[in-house]
């Protein structure tokens, strides 16, 4: 009965103080809404991910041979602690395009029935290739983006390059798998690029025939008994493919395309856990402030409470409902909110990660944590807030309060400064000066409403500037062409003659095993000339590299996983897929660390006399008249021993079209920002004018106009505004960059690179939601009742 | 002696609104005020006094009727025109005197010499309230009679035609509030500014040129006072 009345004050009092109580909320909604939605997209991401992996038992190991045979799988799977092996054929291939453009097939074999096998394919459209097909027809599916972005139908035939012969692939269906969901070249790649890469699934036997490599195998996968030393496993399978030449050996935590996509997944896992951390965390001020405010005014009826016999527990109680109606009210929309965004973050995201749709749209488990998250909060912001309620004395409460003894500003120290401040500015700093942690929690609120907005636009800005880098001005070649072999440099005077080409320098692209101590690692060695011009090497911060004269500039996260310093010697083992291995020492002569993908550097002559060779090459960048792209393109397409062409434009355009992600997640972002920076100043704002009606009224009774009032009123927003956004800059710099290292993998790593126009904007847009806000808040002020605000002696 | 009129009310009437009931604080009321005089309102509570006095003031707006200010009608301006009127022509003195706490006595009168072009010397104001010695003080520092003070010194600070006294001794002990009197006095007849004195204290009347007596919304009685006596003579 008693709790119903005070139940019912709460209810009175939240109603004459609507907008202070929505702020409060919106806030808590925003916090909930980012939680429930984030989580649940994780959530459901993880899910399906390794619901996904499970379904087709997707491999814990991989090791690539030169070639085996297929009764080496009998044998690895005898060893300890393998608990499945499968044997298959992987290997890139040259596609000619109808358009006669050159791309890459990277072909994968799969023995039917595939129960039993690891790396399962999971059929998208169309039908599975026949277990047993005629003569030189070899049915292929692909993967899922290939087809589409290569205009593709079912049935269609697709030329590619074996031994220097043409053979025909008939595309009967597309699949996924969980080792392509990100088909991926290799780590130089940053994107999926469908026009020039393409996985080809084909039945085993067809593959051996096709590839000439009858009852034989070059990659070995492999699943872990749960339990097992794994490295000791691997040691077991390495020394039985050792005669067979092992090329490259990694967990799946370097199988790239899930790497790229756990670093993705992770990447949201982080931003669904701080993000709504911080936003609880001011809505709790917020409602610290409120509810502190709410007790002096109600000081006399807490007196009246107390001496009508209530205790401090229930009046507490009374006080922290408040904030429970905020934190649960907060929570139901947030989560409502939250989950009906999640539907759309999960199948935008999943559609961007290419993991399978058809998510359930909520976990009962974060919306569970989330309702806790939030009452928790609540509580805590609730009782911290009414601890006031034990000073007030039942006696002392029934007569007037003593005037508000006078803030005193640190300004005032400074006389000569302070002497000049008008009237109305002593007034806002000594306003600050009492009110000192409403002000630290306001100005929390903003600096956090500008970092996210710099958060925002940063994401805009590294895309930006990973384009210029990364294709303009580190590169000013037009075309790169990757031959099937190493090539004498001889042969490039053919390329070099084609008309339209003006210039052309050569390199090497290849796959080494680096030892060191009694570690090793797989890496990539490329060797460029030491007078190239067409291509500048740059480390993340966007310092040139130069390239050797002797020895390697080692990618530093290889570097780290080895143990290496710069002076080390390391043995460097070549694993190119043709010829013979060699092994060489080389010194360690420096260190670097890429925007994207990895790679160490090295000088061409070095790296051919560590071929062995001379004048060797797998590659070239060429130098293009404008115009005569396409032709030499096609020129180009028609040469046998050219594995692939890469035309920079194109390149340039696929990466800009798969960035629609990234702009709907800015203006999310922004969105939030701006709720809480506006929910935040508003509130802070209305208490503000609340509190100081009877002065304000004063002022008017005075003369001052409305304006006056108004500006004020603002000038307390307008120390808010700019020291809000003076200090938001650094943290936003700050916040990004503990962002971009929470998110980074050992492929993928984004540079911190802040324009000064997302400084302007976010400053922009601090000023927009403080004014706007301001706006909203004094909107009373012309309804000021001089008459009634300056009777009264509250 | 042909007396000047500085104001003159003219039927005027307030209403207000409480929902079902209306209330009339006012009720058809005329008077004129004449320049440099001081004129006392008295009248029980809910008389309609302090809503005569809002509207003389320009805090208010009668719902009928005209406030005509020198040759200018007030009430026919709007918010804008009586915000100008307050700033330029009138000062205000409370009960609860309405300083602002965060200003010290020197800066709560700096503000209110600011909004006009002609402010009096605001030493000479300090040292007329006798406060020139205490003027770096806050509110908060200060005794009730030292923050009426202030709020005179902020009221004639601005040079006003019209300073408009709503209870301003009502806060105040019998010594302190005669000392307020006193100075309320002094300014009327030393700066010749119209002084309207709004109280319930009959005593107090003594010491206005003239006397109004105000019962539920009327001017009952109007007496001129031919020697008013000084507030150290008045007894209550």
């Amino acid at each position: 009965m008693v709790m119903g009345i005070l139940v019912r004050k709460l209810g009175h009092f939240i109603r004459r103080n609507l907008g202070q109580f929505l702020a409060a909320t919106a806030v808590v909604i925003g916090g909930i809404m980012v939680y429930i939605s984030m989580n649940t997209a994780y959530y459901n991401l993880s899910q399906s991910q390794s619901l996904f992996y499970k379904e087709n038992n997707f491999a814990d190991y991989y090791l690539q041979v030169v070639k085996a045979p297929e009764e080496v799988v009998r044998q690895i799977s005898a060893v300890e602690g393998v608990k499945q092996v499968t044997g298959r054929i992987q290997k890139d291939l040259a596609i000619f395009k109808p358009n006669d453009e050159r791309a890459t097939a990277r072909l994968v074999s799969f023995s039917l029935p595939m129960d039993n096998e690891l790396n399962r394919i999971t059929l998208d459209q169309g039908r599975l290739f026949a277990s047993t097909q005629g003569g030189s027809y070899v049915e292929t599916v692909v993967d899922p983006q290939f087809a589409p972005a290569n205009h593709l139908n079912w049935g269609d035939s697709i030329g590619v390059v074996v031994d220097g012969k043409e053979k025909l692939l008939t595309i009967v269906g597309s699949a996924s798998s969980p080792e392509f969901i990100y088909p991926i070249k290799d780590t130089s790649n940053i994107l999926p690029d469908p026009l020039n890469f393409g996985i080809f699934m084909v039945e085993q036997q067809q593959a051996q025939q096709l590839l000439g490599m009858q009852g034989q195998i070059n990659q070995i996968l492999l699943e872990f008994t749960p339990g097992a030393d794994q490295q000791q496993v691997v040691a077991g399978v390495e020394e039985i493919l050792r005669s067979y030449g092992v090329v490259a050996s990694y967990g799946r935590k370097y199988q790239i395309s899930h790497a790229v996509l756990q670093g993705k997944l992770d990447g949201i896992g982080s931003v669904a856990i701080y993000l709504p951390v911080i936003f609880l965390a001011i809505a709790a001020g917020i409602q610290m402030i409120i509810l502190r405010r709410m007790i002096r005014i109600q000081r006399t009826q807490i007196g009246v409470m107390k001496a009508l016999g209530y205790d401090n527990l229930q009046i507490i109680f009374h006080y922290t409902c408040y904030a429970w109606a905020v934190s649960i009210l907060g929570a139901i929309v947030g989560i409502i909110l939250g989950t009906i965004l999640a539907g759309g973050i999960s199948e935008l995201f999943a559609q961007y990660f290419n993991l399978p749709g058809g998510l359930k749209t909520f976990d009962i488990r974060t919306i569970q944590n989330g309702l806790v998250l939030s009452v928790v909060i609540g509580t805590f912001a609730g009782i911290a807030g009414s601890l006031g309620v034990l000073r007030i004395q039942p006696a002392e409460s029934m007569r007037p309060e003593p005037p508000p003894s006078t803030g005193q500003s640190f300004l005032e120290k400074w006389s000569f400064l302070w002497s000049r401040l008008s009237p109305q500015w002593k007034m806002t700093w000594r306003n600050i000066g009492r009110n000192r942690g409403r002000f630290v929690v306001t100005m929390s609120g903003v600096i956090f409403a500008v970092c996210l907005l710099i958060m925002a636009f940063f994401y805009n800005d590294v895309v930006d500037y990973m384009l210029k880098k990364f294709f303009y001005e580190g590169e000013t070649y037009n075309i790169t062409v990757r031959f099937n072999t190493l090539i004498n440099d001889n042969e490039l005077i053919n390329i070099n003659h084609l008309d339209g080409v003006q210039k052309i320098e050569p390199f090497i692209e290849m796959p080494v095993k680096i030892y060191f101590r009694d570690r090793s690692a797989d890496e990539v060695l490329l060797a460029y000339p030491e007078d190239m011009t067409m291509k500048k090497l740059q480390d993340e911060s966007g310092k040139l590299i130069k390239v050797p004269s002797d020895g390697i500039v080692i990618n530093q996260r290889t570097a780290e996983k080895l143990g290496i310093k710069v002076g080390d010697k390391v043995e460097v083992e070549t694993m190119l897929p043709y010829g013979p291995t060699h092994k060489d020492t080389i010194q360690i002569v420096g260190d670097t660390q890429q925007l994207f993908g990895g790679g160490s550097y090295i000088n061409l002559d070095r790296a051919n006399r560590l071929l062995q060779e001379s004048h060797a090459v797998s590659g070239a960048m060429l130098n293009v008249d404008t115009g005569k792209e396409a032709a030499v393109e096609e020129q180009l397409n028609k040469m046998l021993a050219i594995a692939s062409v890469t035309d920079r434009e194109k390149e340039i355009r696929n990466f800009n079209e798969s960035l629609g992600v990234v702009t709907s997640f800015v203006s999310i972002l922004v969105l939030f920002a701006i709720l809480l920076g506006f929910a935040i100043v508003y509130n802070a704002s209305v208490i503000n004018f609340a509190e100081r009606r009877r002065e304000l009224a004063s002022l008017r009774v005075i003369g001052f106009t409305i304006g006056e009032i108004s500006s004020l009123i603002f000038k307390e927003n307008l120390v808010l505004m700019i020291f809000g956004i003076m200090l938001g800059m650094p943290v936003g710099k700050w916040l990004v960059k503990s962002y971009v290292e929470s998110v980074s993998t050992d492929q993928f790593s984004l540079p911190v690179v802040i324009y000064p126009t997302t400084y302007l904007f976010a400053a922009i847009g601090g000023i927009i939601f403080v004014i706007v806000a301001h706006r909203f808040a004094v909107k009373g002020i012309k309804d000021l009742d001089m008459v009634s605000a300056l009777k009264s002696t509250d | 002696m042909e007396r000047k009129v500085l104001m003159r009310l003219d039927r005027v009437t307030k209403t207000y609104d409480m929902g079902e009931i209306k209330v009339e604080a006012l009720k058809e009321t005329s008077l004129d005020i004449f320049d440099g005089e001081m004129l006392v309102i008295l009248g029980p509570s809910g008389s309609g006094k302090s809503t005569l006095l809002n509207i003389m003031g320009g805090m208010d707006s009668p719902t009928s009727g005209l406030v005509i200010f020198g040759d200018k009608n007030i009430t026919a301006g709007g918010e804008d025109v009586l915000t100008q009127y307050r700033r330029n022509q009138v000062g205000f003195v409370f009960q609860f005197y309405n300083l602002i706490p965060d200003l010290t006595a020197r800066e709560n009168v700096e503000l209110a010499s600011e909004l006009v072009k002609n402010p009096l010397p605001i030493d000479d104001i300090l040292k007329e309230v006798g406060l020139n010695e205490r003027m770096d003080h806050f509110p908060s520092q200060m005794s009730g009679g030292e923050q009426q003070r202030i709020s005179i010194a902020r009221a004639v600070i601005k040079n006003p035609r019209l300073l408009l006294c709503d209870e301003p001794t009502g806060a105040l002990d019998y010594e302190t509030g005669k000392l307020i009197l006193a100075l309320l006095k002094k300014i009327n007849q030393e700066t010749g500014c119209t002084v309207i004195l709004i109280t319930h204290n009959i005593a107090i009347g003594a010491m206005g040129d003239r006397v109004a007596r105000m019962r539920s919304g009327h001017i009952v009685e109007i007496t001129e006072n031919l020697n008013p006596i000084s507030p150290e003579g008045i007894e209550w």
